[in-house]
């Protein structure tokens, strides 16, 4: 009955397709998670930093390096990125001694705000590149959430991590 | 923490990768985490108690040379059990990239995963021929390390990404604490004595042995009782035939060395020379000279001169000029107090490459993949439906 094997052959392509559209939808779906936790991760850092100055600039450094911190952490999401470079170049034009805790507390935390800001930026292009395909994009996979964004700004690392102390 | 940690490469030979996973391993041990280490190796062969045996290697011809990998069903079987039931959380595996367990890892596990690329080879043949199966690997990393600044220039040139530069640590302790050969360094007075050494593949031009073995033989003329330290592969007559008759029994070679012997023969010597014409990448050997206190000369190279601050924690000297290295030794050996500069200084370099200083920056990379990740490392059918 070759009729039969029409109907066999059909069922599995159809069978094919259908995975292959679930497997993408749920790699497009995963990706897209791990960016808004990625970009959740960042934000906390950010803010992190930011206390981090402003704690600082109230003892030394003061009223320019205090103006950056609080300018950045009340800043508009439009703003943020320069908001936050501006406070990158006010950490980098003062010396900070990291034998001092407070200023301890700045570099570590500029130094965990790069490594969040370099995997944000990986997760972002991952899940970008993966909504971008011609099948996603006609399907309409992820609809319903926020295209990723990237959150661009400089290098924060403020001095080459020598040591690393114990926390 | 409960770390995970792949290693590629069977643990029955050893190889620099093999030297990274174990001493991160340990490092991360002392500071309080547990520690799995999976491995291929060969069921009979005395391991740490820490790394759990992924099998047998099977040697395989791979990308110019012979890699002992595991690949395969009955691998990635291991490979999918020690993930359940490590209950990991975060994976880091190692040279993701080789057809390899690391690869298996990445694509059994769901959740924080790490990867640290050694080499600048970071593209298989087979994995280039795929781009699309590239992509589905390095989606499933989250955060990258890169060893060196060359291997993060490939990463962000040719994987599309970025990647944190950690690099190789050193033991320093290991190095510190070795017992100098018998009867080495010997005496080292102004105008006669010393012991120099050279360690690497003496017949490969980059590594510059010509270049040492010239202002050796100039010096040695001049200056009684000055010995010369060779380790590396290779064949002695290879060696021998390159001095004067008469110098022969000033020049010892000890071949191939292992780990602790490397150690012992740094301390050995009064001088370790780096004659590089170039190549180096990073200039691990520099670091482990500085942490067995001798001191170093070394070609004026990009990456000796980052490892050296400039200069100020070893002597540098033209590259490839055999005066000007003649003059270095001459002066150095004739200068116990400008030796002793050059190491105490050369102790706060490496104190920047010790192993715990490093595993807490790998901690941090950690911590940074767990925050970008919901949950702990599952395992997950990776030939079914995610």
């Amino acid at each position: 009955m070759p009729h039969m094997w029409w109907v066999v052959a059909a069922s599995v392509v159809v069978g094919l397709v259908a995975a292959y559209l679930i497997w993408t939808a749920g790699r497009v779906e995963r990706l897209q998670g791990r960016a808004e936790l990625a970009a959740r991760a960042l934000d906390a850092h950010l803010l992190r930093r930011a206390a981090a100055a402003a704690v600082l600039a109230e003892r030394r450094f003061g009223v320019e390096l205090y103006a950056a911190a609080r300018i950045a952490l009340d800043a508009h999401p439009d703003e943020r990125e320069a908001a936050e470079n501006d406070l990158t170049r006010q950490l980098r034009s003062v010396r900070l001694d990291p034998a001092d805790p407070d200023c301890g507390a700045v570099i570590a935390a500029s130094r965990r705000l790069a490594l969040s800001r370099q995997v944000h930026t990986d997760l972002v292009r991952d899940a970008r590149s993966a909504r971008s395909r011609p099948l996603v994009r006609l399907l309409r996979m992820g609809r319903g959430r926020e295209w990723p964004r990237y959150f661009d700004i400089d290098d924060p690392t403020l001095t080459v991590p020598t040591d690393v102390p114990a926390s | 923490m409960r770390i995970g940690i792949v290693c590629p490469y069977s643990f029955d030979v050893p190889g620099g990768v093999q030297n990274h996973v174990m001493d991160l391993a340990e490092a991360l041990i002392t500071l309080g985490h547990e520690v799995s280490v999976l491995a291929p190796a060969d069921e009979d062969s005395p391991l740490p108690e820490y790394v759990v045996s992924a099998g047998r290697a099977v040697p395989l011809p791979y990308n110019g040379s012979v890699a002992r990998i595991a690949f395969g069903p009955v691998s990635t079987a291991r490979v999918r059990r020690w993930i359940t039931n490590g209950d990991f959380d975060v994976l880091h595996v190692h040279e993701p990239l080789t057809l390899s367990l690391s690869l298996l890892a990445v694509l059994s596990a769901r959740g924080p995963v790490v990867a640290t690329f050694h080499t600048a080879m970071t593209r298989s043949r087979v994995l280039a021929a795929a781009q699309g199966v590239l992509q589905i690997v390095l989606e499933r990393i989250t955060a990258r390390i890169a060893v060196s600044a060359l291997a993060r220039k490939v990463q962000v040139e040719h994987m599309d990404g970025g990647a944190v530069e950690i690099p190789n640590g050193v033991a320093v302790a290991k190095f510190a604490d070795a017992e100098p050969l018998p009867g080495w360094p010997g005496e080292c007075a102004p105008g006669a004595g010393g012991a120099v050494g050279f360690l690497g593949r003496f017949t490969e031009a980059r590594k510059g042995f010509p270049v040492l073995r010239d202002a050796f033989v100039a010096l040695a003329d001049s200056r009684p009782g000055l010995r010369l330290l060779v380790a590396g592969p290779g064949d002695p007559d290879d060696l021998y035939d390159q001095f004067p008759v008469e110098l022969h029994e000033r020049v010892t070679f000890l071949g191939l060395v292992t780990e602790p012997d490397k150690a012992r023969m740094l301390r050995s010597v009064h001088l370790y020379v780096a004659p590089n014409t170039g190549g180096e990448s990073f200039g691990m050997i520099l670091t482990e000279a500085l942490a067995a206190g001798t001191t170093v000369v070394a070609s004026d190279l990009d990456a000796f001169r980052r490892v050296l601050d400039g200069g100020r924690a070893g002597r540098l000297f033209p590259t490839g000029d055999a005066v000007g290295l003649r003059d270095a030794l001459t002066e150095l050996l004739d200068d116990p107090a400008g030796r002793a500069t050059l190491s105490a200084c050369g102790d706060q370099v490496v104190a920047n490459f010790d192993w715990p200083v490093v595993a807490r920056r790998v901690m941090e990379v950690y911590a940074a993949a767990i925050e970008a990740t919901d949950g702990r490392v599952i395992d997950q059918e990776w030939v079914g439906l995610s």
